[in-house]
This record gives C-alpha cells, sequence and structure tokens, in this order.
C-alpha cells in the first residue's frame, strides 16, 4: 500500500510543480462562467426561474472533475513516454496495484481542483448549499472523479502516444461536457443524443450535483432528473468496468509495455 | 558453494515473425560479473526483459534469484535491481524525489529509506543537486541517479542494460568506478549487456549473441584463445563481424 501512496503522492506533487495546470484547472470553469455564461444567460433572457449563472455551477464543478481526473489518468501516457513508467513497471507490484494507484490519484486530484473551485464559485454565483446538499456534492465529486480516473486510464492504455490527444479531446471530452447537462438540460435533444446521453458518465456525475446544489430549484425543472441511487450506481458501474478493463489492459504485455519495451528491443 | 544467481533453459521470445531471442542457455553465478556483448538488435534488452519479468517468454524457462520468471514475477522483481538503457526517472521531480518515489514503490519504510537515500546521494556524488529536477542534470548524473534507483532497495542481481550509452568517457570511468566499488562491498551479481567491447574486459565471463543466439561463453582470456585473437574486440568480430557495419552509432 506504500506503493499506492508513492503513486498517489506522486501525481499531486506533479500537479502542483505545472503552474499552468493549476491555473488552468482553477481558471477554466470562470473562462466558461463568463463567456459561455454571458452568452447562454442572454438567450435565456425573460425566462427568469433561475440565473443562468446559478444553473451553470453544477456543471462547471462536473467539468472541474472531468478535466482534472481524466488528464490525471491520461498522464500514464507521458509516464510511459518519459519512462519513468519503467521504474514502474520493474517495481515488486501487481499491474492492478499500479491502475488502482493511479486511478486513486487522479480521483483524489479530481476532487481537491473541484474543492477549490466549488469555495471560489459558489460563493460568487450566491448559492449556498445545505450541509446535506454540500455532502452529496462531495460525493458526486468523488465518484465521478473515479469514473473519470478509469475512462482516462483506459484511454491511456489504448492510444498510442500523446499526439493522438486532440482526438481525445474532440471525440470523447468535448461530446462528454455537452451531452452532460451541464449547460443545457439533456431532455431537450433528439433520441440519439438523448440515448448517447445515457452512457455518458458525466451526465449521471452532474446530475447527481444539481440533485445537490440545485435542489431549490427543482420544481422549476432545474434540478437532477434521475433519481440518486441511480446516478450512485451508474457512476460506480463506469468506475468498476474501466478499472476492470484498465487493469486488463495494463497487464496486457503489449498494453503499456509495447511502447516502453518492444520498440527499444 | 556457488549457486546460480540466473538460470535460463531455451528461453526465446518472438515479437510477431521476428525471432528476437532463439533458445539462450545461460547460468550467471551468485557474485558473478558477466557481460552480455552483441551488436544491437541481438538480442541482449530483450533477454534483460525477460530475465526480470517485463516480457514473458515465447519459449523455455528461467529462474532468477531461485524464482521462476513467469510464476513468481513479484518475487523476482523483489531481487533484483534494472537499470535500463533509457533514464527511468521523473524528469520534472528532484533527484531525491524520485529516489523517495522508488523507495515506496519498493515498500522501504521511509525510516530505512532516507538514510539509504542520503548515503547514496553522497556515494553517487548528488549531494548538490539532491533538490534539482531530474531534467537539469547532465547526462553523466542522470545515469548516476538512475544506478542509485536501481540499488536503493540492495537487490542481490544487478542488471545494467546499455548503462553508459551516450556518456562521455569521464562520466563512463566514473560509472564504471561506482559498479567496482558496489561489487566489491556488496557481493552484488552484475548482468550487464554493452556493445563497447572493451566494457566487458573486467567480467568474469562475457557471453556473444548475434541474431538471438548465443555464439560464445567463456572468460575473456579463454574467448581470445579460441578465437586466436588479441582482444575482445578481434572476438566480437570474430562472430559478429558480418553485422558490425549496421550496427554502427546507437
Amino acid at each position: 500500500m506504500r506503493a499506492v501512496y508513492g503513486i498517489v503522492a506522486r501525481e499531486f506533487v506533479r500537479f502542483l510543480r505545472q503552474r499552468g495546470r493549476v491555473l488552468a484547472s482553477i481558471g477554466r470553469p470562470f473562462v466558461w462562467l463568463v463567456f459561455a455564461g454571458a452568452g447562454f444567460a442572454a438567450v435565456f433572457a425573460g425566462r427568469n426561474e433561475i440565473d443562468y449563472r446559478v444553473y451553470m455551477a453544477p456543471g462547471l464543478l462536473g467539468m472541474v472533475v472531468m478535466f482534472g481526473s481524466l488528464l490525471a489518468a491520461l498522464s500514464t501516457v507521458t509516464d510511459r513516454e518519459a519512462g519513468v513508467l519503467r521504474m514502474v513497471l520493474v517495481a515488486p507490484i501487481r499491474r492492478r496495484t499500479i491502475a488502482f494507484g493511479k486511478a486513486l490519484g487522479a480521483t483524489l486530484l479530481g476532487t481537491a481542483q473541484a474543492i477549490v473551485v466549488a469555495a471560489i464559485l459558489l460563493p460568487f454565483v450566491h448559492l449556498r448549499p445545505t450541509l446535506a446538499g454540500a455532502l452529496l456534492g462531495l460525493v458526486a465529486v468523488v465518484l465521478s472523479g473515479l469514473a473519470m480516473g478509469a475512462l482516462g486510464l483506459v484511454l491511456a492504455a489504448s492510444i498510442r502516444s500523446i499526439e493522438n490527444f486532440a482526438g481525445v479531446m474532440n471525440f470523447v471530452v468535448f461530446p462528454m461536457l455537452f451531452l452532460s447537462g451541464a449547460l443545457y438540460p439533456v431532455r431537450h435533444l433528439g433520441p440519439v443524443l438523448r440515448a448517447a446521453a445515457c452512457v455518458n458518465p458525466l451526465a449521471y456525475g452532474v446530475d447527481l450535483l444539481k440533485h445537490a446544489l440545485l435542489g431549490g430549484w427543482a420544481r422549476a425543472g432545474y434540478g437532477g432528473e434521475l433519481p440518486v441511487p441511480l446516478d450512485c450506481a451508474a457512476l460506480v458501474l463506469f468506475a468498476i468496468v474501466g478499472l476492470a478493463v484498465a487493469a486488463l489492459l495494463l497487464g496486457r504485455e503489449g498494453g503499456v509495455t509495447r511502447t516502453a519495451f518492444r520498440e527499444r528491443r | 558453494m556457488t549457486t546460480a544467481a540466473i538460470d535460463a533453459r531455451g528461453l526465446g521470445k518472438d515479437f510477431g515473425a521476428l525471432r528476437a531471442l532463439d533458445r539462450l542457455d545461460l547460468e550467471v553465478r551468485d557474485g558473478e560479473f558477466f557481460g552480455l556483448l552483441g551488436p544491437n538488435g541481438a538480442g541482449k534488452t530483450t533477454t534483460v526483459h525477460l530475465l526480470a519479468t517485463l516480457l514473458a517468454p515465447s519459449r523455455g524457462t528461467a529462474r532468477v534469484a531461485g524464482r521462476d520468471v513467469v510464476r513468481e514475477g513479484l518475487a523476482v522483481r523483489r531481487s533484483i535491481g534494472l537499470v535500463f538503457q533509457e533514464t527511468a526517472l521523473d524528469r520534472d521531480l528532484t533527484v531525491a524525489e524520485n529516489l523517495r518515489f522508488a523507495a515506496r514503490l519498493w515498500s522501504l519504510p521511509a525510516r530505512v529509506a532516507r538514510p539509504r537515500i542520503d548515503a547514496l546521494l553522497r556515494q553517487f556524488e548528488l549531494l548538490e543537486r539532491r533538490d534539482d529536477p531530474v531534467r537539469t542534470l547532465s547526462g553523466g548524473m542522470r545515469r548516476a541517479a538512475d544506478v542509485a534507483r536501481g540499488i536503493l532497495h540492495e537487490p542481490s542481481i544487478l542488471f545494467l542494460d546499455e548503462p553508459t550509452a551516450g556518456l562521455d568517457p569521464r562520466a563512463r570511468r566514473s560509472l564504471w568506478e561506482r559498479i567496482r566499488g558496489l561489487r566489491a562491498a556488496s557481493g552484488l551479481t552484475v548482468l550487464l549487456t554493452t556493445h563497447y567491447v572493451e566494457e566487458a574486459e573486467p567480467c568474469d565471463r562475457v557471453a556473444v549473441l548475434d541474431h538471438g543466439r548465443l555464439a560464445a561463453l567463456g572468460t575473456p582470456a579463454e574467448l581470445k584463445r579460441a578465437a586466436g585473437a588479441g582482444s575482445l574486440e578481434e572476438v566480437f568480430l570474430a562472430h559478429t563481424g558480418h553485422r558490425l557495419a549496421e550496427s554502427d552509432g546507437g
């Protein structure tokens, strides 16, 4: 277990050392709040059941977790390219322990970022959650982080190099964000996109965050739409399946070891 | 009485249609300084990765430190140290942070790891650079840090895979002095792969690999006598000469 601690600690040290990454993670939701928020708020103007910036808040926290945990797990690709993965692979630990350590590091990193952003963002939009809401929000953030971390590991084990990163952003991150309900309710979309939202882990995380933070607007139709236990179960399921697949892919000789070793034969 | 630190029987590895290592029979004795010579692509690194459990053999078996590399991978990895051809350090972390990370991966308690890291940093003349990111280190220092990382958990067998590749002569010499010091102090078994023939001169025994096959095996003196050669380089050329031109620079 010391090895898991070591892997998690390294994630945090690396994150804090990359000042650009810290600023990006804290600043990103506010950029969305200001720019996307202003635009959408104007479109929504006149229907004053809810301030659009308040409506955005849970989605923005979901976005922070998504970027935080997904990018941390995807750093396995850079670990592989930079060679540090060799040190990890020659250590006397099991492949699934490595996967677990990486996923845990990603979860905690995403959670920490979400807590910091929530501490600034929620007062900023005058959103004061109840204690129960805050606790449910924490559960939502941790479970989303775990699901995103597991997904990031699966992606990291599947893509060959960091050059495929743009593809991940375009075909995974952005669709996931737009189909999560973070920016607009998914229920207004067509059947195909609604079906896609059903297999989007972030959609369940954002829904859970809406339960946690927008309880007061539930009657107006802006709160969480799915039952809380369903959201939790879906996130746990995504996390378990993702971790199992990731451990399988990482354990496979040709998976992570391929680029780390094969071409150096 | 000597026991085998490494015992490979018919060990082989294919990558798709490519036969990287054919069938290798190799015994390295406890405490021995063993050299694995061969041109690039001869199968040296594949051999090391098979023995270090990083690759699964396509055929044959191997025991390292008395444990089977397929069935007892964790136990094998606990007994060995491996210094890779290219650095295995995190360039963004400092030297000390890298060693602490390694100590945790090998489950060393902090009270054991701390004095050991200090001693290694002193021994490898890295004390002044301990809090500098690895990326700011010279090639020689980085290699020294890599070796320190490889022996931090006090392995009984150390694999050095082309450890001096890309180092200048001074850094190369100081690395060899350190390895000699380590062997004298702890009786460490060392398996070295190299294509710098002169580096194999101080080895107890040398194996020459070519095309994934064992081409020659013996003490440097025996090999020279058998080949009627004056130097190990001539031995190397006699066994692998046809390939030397392609393996230039590497």
